[in-house]
């Protein structure tokens, strides 16, 4: 049984303008192109996924009621984001942060949690016992990416190339160890060094912005932050090390593949040299992953299985095999150097390199924590994190920091953090509600996110889950302060139809009497605490309108807060039994208050309704 | 007679509040001016059969009120300061008038309150009025509000709220006991105007002529402009509002007259744009236009089809105590299909003066 799918014996010469344009591309679209073409769909699927399918703006909105609004008409919720995205997912929109093992893996090691892309993971690893570490060769889009750029770029500054196999040749897997570490410690940094979050953060921050100019406008385009200048830094060093040597990142850095190599010990096809082999040396000049040994025979951890040496052997001398499928193969005479000695040496050096990557792990963990909010004297500003988020504590462990949501989420309501949580929280998503407020339409974040930080909730518990409360300024909001009538948050609560602002006349004057001058005061906002859900749109607009246009004031007077009491986080359960749960307790209590207070309100049909005099 | 605080009272309250039109079953409103289309036995049998009933709704509000109200409702307040969380009367005045969703339980918590004072005859009484002017400005509920504001007795005590009832007689289709129950009231400026939307312009010029005599120059003039303006008589309506702007803004009432001087001016001018509009020749679309409210601007978009208003939206507005001013008077200038004739929201009438000119400086606009 044979397992190639590289071309067969390459010719010498191009033919015919496809030969010239493979001739051109690079030798890997010659000698494996089915292998080019997975990679080139898969990097085109990803990009879809993340720039069609995450994209809110394709939404058409619901139709407007038609009817002027009445005082207590139930309110139509709209649900045109949360449709356009079900609508449009035909695989899930995340689903290569899904298959990435590192992120799931991480985050339920962290977060003592199943989470739900564990599966998903465990499907790609089964799937790569049979194509070791297809993930990396085929499927990844950070390693695409990073082919292009080696391709483009790499290729013609080879100053400062390295040659032979230096003390980072086991990198990923100390690395791998310490993130692991570091989660054990309920502390996730795989955010940092997982293949598909750094794609997707990269995408995030680079190509969302481009994407939203472009296809919205450029002033719609938040302003960008220092962790995001940090992770672009990162995405950069990620590339850059594709001039050390193609591919670097790959064959010795990334955690996510240190996981496939692992999982590849129990491969069930390999790599085989038959005797024919003369030793020219092409297949490991070709070889993306480092994966030959001097001897030609395969390191097999480190095979993607990509085929390229396969298209590129002249004698057809390589060949993909089950891995108990024997073959003829090339007698090894002497033990190449450092590969054979994997003796006393090599077992000290690596558990030398576990060790420091243990103490590493924990040392990051430690760090981390000791930056998060709230562990100095400065007093904590909760941030508001996405509806239906998990509790902080367990946010920050599940949170993989791809920011998927931030693309998902209409009008950037989601924003990074850069480091106002600390390290504990650059680049989770926060609400900023000077920027836009949460459109109750919506739950694309909730949709989106790979690990479970934001729970898949539905819309309709979506729409009662509790992200802040609205606390009115009364020191600066205009009719407190007796400046200007003003009334913009209560018409677009009521708008959205959450109608969770209500009216309070402030400023009577009263006359001689005591009694109430009619026409004196204003009408102020009063935030009904039972109703609002911290969706933040007073607080955009009342930034918009007061601050940026008429420069009333300095900051919104009306800000959505969270912390305890103020927002819902939960692990699992329903939000609108909550909702339900905490009405049934407000009536029964003023049921008891006014059954206390006297008051015949008994329920004994419409004979009480007159009092006893006018009977 | 009441003291002049009293009238001063009664004439800033009618100003400002209170709508018109009755629940649904009273579609001939303004335009029955001159005849009764309920005899006296049946207006009484209304107010007996549904007045003495709850609403459909009763039963399905629920009862929510502050637990840091004092019940007892002392009045006055014991104290000078102002708290809405304590005192009944502010707490309906700041946190239920101005809150649409909250009339229902307003109804209710007001009907706790006469369960629960039964025994005290001023306590009740005061419930009572309270209750027959929520149904008269939030519902224009005219059977149940004339119920509970007789119950209290104000035809009795001759007080303001007694012009009330009076309209509530007429909406409710007798005039002719509207105006028996005016004519045995004193001269409170309500009356100008109930008076006015009757039909009966000669007495409530009368009655505006007499406010202008005692000093209420700028209230007086505005109110007999409106009554003329009701009633078609539009140079009539112009002369009046143009006496309010000659009336020095001066003195202790300065914000107040140079207020109505703005509503006179607004009203002249909508007066003007829609005098030489000829509906036929809009073209079809939607207009914008804004005049001056209460509080700032009011906003509204006409749509105009085929020669016809098919709607009016009120966009924007800084009102406050609109009531139903905002979906009565649009509702208004649909079936009319044009703005004379309309009857201003008691109580809202600024806001509904506010609509109608905004609604003609839209046309104005849309005709040239």
């Amino acid at each position: 049984m044979r397992l190639n799918w590289f071309s067969g014996p390459s010719k010498k010469k191009p033919v015919g303008a496809m030969g010239h344009l493979l001739h051109w591309a690079a030798a890997p679209w010659r000698y494996s192109p089915i292998r080019r073409t997975v990679q080139t769909l898969s990097l085109l699927a990803f990009l879809g996924l993340f720039l069609y399918v995450c994209f809110p703006y394709t939404a058409v909105p619901d139709a407007p009621p038609t009817e002027q609004t009445a005082a207590d008409t139930a309110p139509v919720w709209p649900s045109h984001y949360a449709d356009d995205i079900l609508r449009k997912q035909v695989v899930p929109a995340e689903l290569f942060l899904a298959v990435d093992p590192l992120v799931s893996i991480s985050t339920a090691i962290a977060s003592r949690t199943w989470v739900w892309s564990l599966s998903f993971a465990g499907a790609v690893l089964v799937v790569c016992l049979f194509v070791p570490r297809g993930f990396c060769g085929y499927i990844c889009p950070l390693g695409t990416v990073i082919d292009l750029f080696d391709w483009a770029i790499g290729r013609r500054a080879r100053r400062l190339n390295v040659s032979g196999r230096g003390w980072y040749v086991n990198l990923k897997y100390y690395l791998l160890a310490g993130v692991l570490v570091s989660s054990l410690f309920g502390v996730l940094i795989s955010g940092f060094f997982a293949a598909i979050p750094i794609i997707t953060r990269a995408a995030a921050y680079l190509l969302t912005p481009l994407e939203t100019g472009l296809a919205r406008s450029w002033h719609q385009v938040p302003p960008i932050n220092s962790g995001q200048v940090v992770s672009l830094v990162l995405l950069a060093i990620v590339l850059g090390l594709g001039l050390l040597k193609r591919r670097f990142w790959c064959r010795y850095v990334c955690p996510s593949g240190a996981i496939f190599s692992l999982v590849g010990m129990l491969r069930l096809t390999e790599r085989k040299v038959e005797k024919s082999c003369v030793q020219c040396g092409k297949c490991a000049e070709v070889c993306p992953f480092d994966a030959i040994n001097d001897d030609f025979t395969t390191r097999a951890a480190d095979c993607a299985f990509c085929q390229t040496c396969g298209g590129a052997c002249r004698l057809s001398a390589i060949q993909f095999v089950p891995r108990w499928h024997s073959l003829e193969v090339n007698v090894v005479e002497e033990p190449a150097t450092e590969e054979a000695s994997i003796g006393r040496r090599g077992f000290l050096a690596a558990g030398v390199g576990i060790t420091t990557a243990a103490i590493g792990g924990t040392a990051a963990a430690k760090a981390i924590e000791a930056t998060a909010a709230g562990s100095g004297d400065t007093p904590i500003r909760y941030p508001v994190r996405p509806p239906g988020s998990v509790p902080e504590k367990h946010f920050l462990q599940m949170c993989v920091r791809c920011g998927e949501c931030l693309q998902a989420c209409p009008n950037d309501v989601l924003q990074p953090l850069a480091f106002e949580q600390g390290i504990a929280g650059l680049w989770t998503p926060a609400v900023n509600a000077n920027w836009s407020g949460c459109e109750p339409s919506c739950n694309n974040c909730c949709q989106v996110c790979p690990t479970g930080a934001i729970r898949d909730i539905p819309l309709e518990e979506k729409r009662v889950a509790r992200m802040g409360l609205a606390t009115v300024n009364q020191q600066t909001c205009l009719p407190y302060a007796g400046s200007d009538s003003c009334q913009i948050c209560v018409d677009v609560c009521k708008a959205s139809g959450y109608d969770a602002i209500e009216f309070m006349t402030v400023g009577t004057e009263t006359d001689e009497r005591g009694a109430p001058i009619e026409g004196t005061g204003m009408l102020a906002p009063v935030v009904i605490a039972d109703k609002c859900v911290g969706c933040g749109l007073c607080q955009t607009r009342c930034y918009a309108m007061n601050v940026k246009t008429e420069k009333l004031l300095d900051e919104s007077a009306i800000i959505v807060e969270a912390g305890p009491g103020k927002e819902d986080r939960m692990m699992s359960g329903s939000y609108i039994e909550l909702r339900e749960a905490e009405q049934r307790k407000r009536e029964a209590e003023q049921r008891e208050r006014s059954e206390s207070e006297g008051g015949d309100e008994s329920e004994d049909g419409g004979d009480s309704y007159l009092p006893d005099f006018l009977k | 007679m009441p003291s002049a605080a009293t009238v001063l009272a009664a004439f800033m309250a009618v100003l400002f509040l209170l709508p018109t039109e009755s629940p649904g079953q009273e579609k001939d409103n303004e335009k029955v001016a001159n005849k009764n289309t309920r005899s006296k036995a049946e207006v009484e049998k209304l107010i007996n059969t549904v007045g003495k009933t709850p609403p459909e709704w009763f039963d399905s509000v629920k009862l929510n009120y502050p637990g840091s109200l004092d019940l007892n409702w002392p009045q006055p307040p014991p104290s000078r300061q102002w708290n809405n969380q304590r005192n009944v009367g502010q707490y309906i005045w700041d946190i239920i008038n101005p809150n649409p969703s909250r009339w229902k339980s307003g109804v209710r918590f007001m009907h706790f309150m006469l369960k629960k004072h039964a025994g005290d005859e001023q306590l009740r009484n005061r419930v009572m009025q309270s209750m027959g002017r929520m149904y008269f400005d939030f519902f224009r509920d005219y059977p149940r509000a004339a119920f509970w504001w007789r119950a209290s007795g104000v035809d009795k005590d001759e007080s303001p709220e007694a012009v009330h009832l009076a309209e509530c007689y007429w909406r409710m289709g007798n005039q002719d006991m509207a105006k028996e129950l005016l004519g045995k009231l004193p001269n409170f400026y309500s009356a100008i105007k109930l008076w006015a939307d009757m039909g009966e312009t000669d007495k409530a010029l009368r009655v505006a002529n007499a406010f202008a005599q005692s000093g209420y120059v700028d209230m007086a003039y505005l109110s007999a402009g409106d009554a003329c303006r009701t009633v078609g008589k539009l140079d009539d309506a112009t002369a009046y509002y143009k006496s309010v702007l000659n009336v020095p803004a001066t003195g202790r009432m300065a914000r107040r007259i140079q207020r109505n001087q703005r509503r006179a001016w607004a009203n002249i001018e909508g007066i003007k744009l829609y005098d030489s509009l000829d509906l036929s020749t809009v073209p079809d679309g939607k207009y914008q236009g804004y005049a001056p409210g209460y509080a700032g601007n009011v906003y509204v978009e006409v749509a105009v089809a085929k020669g016809r208003i098919t709607s009016v939206k009120v966009t924007s507005h800084k009102e406050k105590q609109f009531y139903s001013a905002i979906t009565d008077t649009t509702s208004q200038i649909v079936k009319q299909q044009g703005l004379s004739g309309i009857d201003a929201t008691t109580g809202a009438t600024i806001t509904s003066e506010a609509i109608i000119n905004a609604t003609a400086r839209a046309l104005s606009k849309a005709g040239k």
